[in-house]
């Protein structure tokens, strides 16, 4: 089904999915300013987003333009621009709120893990191009893994939590979608679960000193610490990954021991990465995860955040309070207002309409990106969508999430609503790909 | 076949998840937003909303002529709004900052900081704050998150120390009291109360109703604009029966003399009314109610008050006392003369007469009015040490006057009675002391006052009262005092004659002579009370009457270490009752110069 590159031919793009865009963008811009009012640096805010809209319009019409393919042919270039990007803000960026990751520049700042994850996308559809006829095997899971992993690892030593957070979801989306052993996902995904659990684990007993008492969980602590615990665990867990296997050998004949070996080499991996993790958080990351764990115990503490943000919705009801007229948000009872928490101010000042008319608008803009996958017109195209709807679908669940008290506050802004001019410059270049692919769906014939 | 490989069917599954999550997500935007916006409203609405209590202000306190002894006056508080809470940090640095300015040490500001944030509600860090330091804060509140200026009134005393023990003085409330008054509204734990005189008293008249502000403030605490205020409502005002010129002559009279301690008491002896009501040495007020830190001289304030608490012998003024259970009693004839050389012989001991070459031949009318202690010897063993003690009694000495303030002492009657209780002899020579008031009795100066008053009004023990009404802010009289009879003794016509007379005589003859006044009849006694451990202590007490009118005015004068009840104490009675009769006494005529003369 999918056509030779080069014989494509461009036809008009997608305007109802751009109109849901502009939009956004607008009820985003609306919201942004909005909520700035009473902030001391207000009028950088606005001018910043002001310049932004231009630059970001720019790169949707450009990358539009651009046959997406290109990217397939120079993925190398992609890849080591990310590197040399993730690179240079580790020496020449600058730090805020604990982590080094932006590049000052004249006007704005950019944060280039912003457009790494745009890179990630175009470079992992590349490889599952590439390698979909050995997709079931697991070196290509591994090959994923090999290809992702130098990036992670700069971003953890920004250390931008929040961009693994949404990039670790995308590959998996991506395997997912290009047909990956659903066996070869849960590993990595078990790998990650532990490598989260962990901290968290840890962090609940930081909090609550007293389960010490416990020897197990004593002993559980420890491991946070390289020590004699660990070589302990690596040999009970061998043991026991084979004594599972000869059991269930007994029974099944034909079982493979690559689960066994799997899932005893993913606990260990997601321990160490775990231990990493826990050696690497900030102070104020620590904060947010026991915010996740007891969001009411402190109230006036880091909690109040997500419990201002839940006030702030609720209080907005059936119409809102009217734009330029919430008072949560502009008294400063929601932090990161005009970023992470934009849904806050929009749930305020607009009320229930607003939040289930941006809600919908997400999801058809989804549904389109969906749509333009199964439209394209070879396998590079469908798992570049696949890409950027995974990227859609991290942020609207952890964002609706976050508001809503589901998941911890993450520091995750909104697409096209949040204020940010690296993630609004980096999502229009997604969908200008999204609208490339879609324009060029039919072949030369 | 590359379509199944990839697996379309994927891609759709995870499109129709994203369905499901929205679904997910709508019924929780409509449990927020629907359900229970109500709620969610209700803590938007107190997020923003702070109410910081105004004190009320509080009634003002006159005398009987209209003069304002306390009042009100605006002062500027700084309130610290606890709001997103405090980190240490920030609280050093502000209590750092803030102790450049005010008189509070950092550790109080800090404490008082955590204090806020502990109870979530505003809290006055400092309070009449000066105009240099309001200033100079008013410029620093946008740097500082949650420190606001707000005004209330605040206590004023025009008169500083005038009156000061019968006013009584204010402050904060105390743990004790916060016991009583916490589940009480118009309290909260840096409210004022007062702690003694008529501000402790009429404490629930005087305090009104606190008013409150409600303020829209920040995440930060910052006020961003006034929503409504609530407000207070004034406390009643009170009128004493105090009139204050006569309250400045006692004041002044005695404070101009030597040891400037001492009290006086003058009452309306027509019904009770305190007249004038002074303490010395007395206090400012005002220290009471000054800024943090500038008060550190309060622990030198002296708040004992000796005319309800100060008890002395009352020496010769008991002779009043003596004579007339002596002429009740029928045991003396006005025309013997009993002869005094100077002393007593007692037989173990010699008693002295306060003359050293003694009065001579001596009757009813000269032993008064020279106040002959030989001549009271006398007539003491004559009408004999029970009937003595007996008409103490009957003239109220021995029991509080029941004037309404704290602590009052009752003083001690002694006698063969009291000695007989207490399983001990009675001697001749306290027969002797019982004549002339020395000894183990004791008395306080309202006590004599009311004495004094009793003959006055010949017999009529009034209970002495000093508030005359309340009124409150809308003009009505909400108390009023009714003068109380506390008792009625009947003596005979002739010995309130006799005793009248020769009190009389002693203001014009004898040892109250600085007492006498052009234009009325002053009756007086002076006394003299023996102090062993320093000058002795003076006492007048006297009543003025203007022809044959009641009587209007009876006072009673201590002077501590004054020496001479004649020279230290009887001046003042004589400035006090030209001060009281001021309106009644006949002016001399001016003279006029004639032209051409």
């Amino acid at each position: 089904m999918f056509l030779q590159k080069s014989k494509t031919k461009k036809s008009k793009m997608d305007w109802v999915f751009f109109g849901v865009v502009a939009i956004l963008l607008a009820i985003g811009t609306i919201s942004i300013f909005s909520s700035v009012v009473a902030l001391p640096n207000q009028l950088k805010i606005v001018r910043t987003h002001l310049l932004a809209l231009p630059i970001a319009f720019t790169a949707f019409f450009v990358m539009w333009n651009f046959n997406y393919q290109i990217f397939q042919d120079q993925w190398k270039i992609v890849y080591s621009v990310m590197i040399i990007a993730l690179v240079g803000v580790l020496f020449f960026g600058i730090a805020d709120k604990g982590a080094q990751s932006w590049f000052r520049l004249p006007f704005f700042s950019v944060q280039p893990s912003e457009f790494v994850r745009i890179g990630l996308i175009l470079v992992m559809a590349n490889y599952l191009d590439k390698n979909i006829g050995k997709i079931k095997e697991f070196s290509t899971v591994l090959g994923v893994l090999f290809i992702s992993a130098p990036i992670f690892f700069l971003l953890i030593k920004q250390p931008d939590f929040s961009a693994i957070m949404t990039m670790l979801p995308i590959v998996l989306v991506m395997l997912f979608c290009a047909g990956a052993r659903l066996f070869h996902i849960f590993l990595i995904m078990g790998f990650a679960f532990i490598t989260v659990l962990l901290p968290i684990l840890w962090t609940m007993i930081d909090l609550n000193p007293e389960l010490m008492q416990n020897s197990f969980i004593n002993f559980f602590y420890g491991l946070s610490r390289v020590n004699w615990h660990l070589a302990a665990v690596f040999v009970i867990l061998i043991f026991l990954g084979y004594a599972l296997w000869f059991i269930f050998s007994e029974f099944y004949r034909n079982i493979s021991k690559i689960y066994f070996i799997g899932i005893v080499a993913v606990i260990t991996l997601g321990l160490f990465s775990g231990i990493a993790v826990k050696k690497q958080m900030k102070h104020y990351q620590q904060k947010r995860l026991e915010v996740f764990l007891s969001p009411n115990t402190d109230p006036k503490g880091a909690g109040y955040n997500l419990i201002q943000a839940q006030v702030a919705i609720g209080s907005g009801g059936l119409m809102g309070k009217g734009v330029f007229s919430g008072t949560q948000a502009k008294l400063g009872f929601v932090p990161e207002r005009h970023t992470d928490f934009i849904l806050a101010v929009i749930g305020e000042e607009m009320g229930f309409v607003g939040m289930i008319l941006v809600m919908g608008l997400y999801v058809f803009l989804m549904r389109r990106v969906v749509n333009t996958a199964y439209m394209a017109k070879d396998r590079f195209g469908y798992l570049v969508n696949s890409g950027i709807f995974g990227m859609f679908l991290v942020y609207f669940s952890v964002n609706f999430g976050m508001l809503l008290g589901l998941n911890p506050v993450a520091g995750v802004p909104l697409p096209l609503l949040s204020y940010g001019g690296s993630n609004l410059v980096s999502t229009m270049i997604a969908i200008g790909i999204t609208q490339s692919i879609y324009s060029r769906r039919f072949a030369l014939t | 076949m590359i379509e199944k490989q990839l697996s379309h069917n994927r891609l759709n599954f995870l499109k129709i998840s994203v369905y499901f999550l929205s679904f997910l997500f709508v019924l929780k935007i409509v449990n927020l937003q629907i359900l229970r916006h109500d709620h969610y409203k209700g803590v938007a609405e107190r997020n923003k909303t702070k109410i910081i209590s105004q004190t009320a202000s509080r009634g003002r306190i006159f005398t009987k002529d209209k003069v304002l002894v306390a009042g009100s006056r605006p002062s500027f508080s700084l309130v610290y709004f606890p709001i997103g809470g405090i980190s240490a940090q920030y609280a050093e640095y502000l209590a750092g900052s803030l102790s450049k300015y005010l008189d509070v040490s950092l550790e109080e500001i800090k404490k008082k900081l955590f204090l806020a944030v502990k109870r979530g509600t505003p809290v006055r860090i400092a309070e009449n704050l000066s105009d240099h330091s309001m200033f100079l804060i008013s410029e620093l509140k946008t740097v500082y998150q949650g420190i606001n200026i707000i005004t209330e009134a605040r206590r004023f005393y025009p008169k500083n120390s005038f009156l000061s023990h019968l006013i009584g003085y204010i402050g904060k409330i105390s743990p004790g009291e916060w016991k009583y008054l916490r589940n009480d509204k118009n309290y909260s734990m840096d409210s004022y109360i007062g702690k003694t005189g008529v501000e402790k008293r009429f404490e629930k008249e005087l305090k009104g109703k606190d008013g409150g502000v409600y303020l829209e403030v920040d995440s930060k605490g910052r006020l961003m604009q006034i929503l409504e205020g609530k407000k207070s409502v004034r406390g009643s005002n009170i009128y004493l029966t105090i009139d204050s010129k006569v309250q400045v002559a006692a004041e002044e009279g005695l404070r101009a003399t030597g040891s400037g301690s001492g009290a006086v008491v003058a009452v309306n002896p027509r019904n009770g009314a305190i007249l004038a009501f002074a303490s010395l040495p007395d206090f400012d007020l005002n220290a009471f109610v000054r800024r943090a830190g500038a008060n550190g001289n309060l622990k030198n304030i002296k708040e004992f008050n000796y005319a309800t608490q100060g008890t002395f012998p009352p020496a010769s003024t008991f002779k009043i006392i003596v004579a007339a259970a002596a002429l009740e009693t029928g045991k003396i004839d006005l025309k013997e003369k009993i002869f005094c050389p100077g002393y007593f012989d007692a037989g173990s001991r010699v008693f002295k007469c306060w003359k050293k070459e003694g009065h001579g031949l001596t009757d009813f009318y000269e032993g008064m009015t020279h106040s002959c202690d030989v001549y009271y010897y006398n007539i003491g063993i004559r009408t004999g040490p029970l009937n003595i003690e007996k008409y103490a009694k009957i003239f109220r000495l021995g029991v509080p006057t029941g004037i309404n303030m704290p602590h009052e002492k009752s003083g001690n009657v002694f006698g063969p009675s009291r000695r007989a209780k207490k399983k001990s002899y009675w001697f001749i020579g306290d027969t002797l002391n019982l004549s002339i008031g020395q000894g183990e009795m004791l008395v306080t100066p309202v006590q004599m006052a009311q004495v004094i008053a009793a003959v006055a009004n010949k017999g009529k023990f009034w209970q002495p009262y000093y508030i005359d009404e309340v009124v409150n802010l809308k003009g009505y009289k909400t108390f009023e005092s009714k003068p109380k009879l506390l008792s009625n003794i009947n003596l005979k016509k002739s010995t309130w004659i006799h005793l009248r007379e020769s009190l009389k005589k002693v203001v014009l003859q004898g040892t109250g002579y600085s007492a006498r006044i052009k234009g009325a009849d002053v009756y007086g006694k002076t006394g003299t009370a023996q102090n062993p451990h320093g000058e002795d202590h003076a006492w007048f007490v006297a009543f003025a009457q203007i022809d044959d009118n009641p009587s209007e005015i009876a006072v009673c004068v201590l002077v501590e270490h004054g020496e001479h009840g004649s020279s230290a104490a009887a001046p003042i009675a004589r400035r006090v009752i030209e001060a009281a009769l001021r309106h009644k006494l006949t002016k001399p005529p001016v003279r006029r110069q004639v032209a051409g003369q």
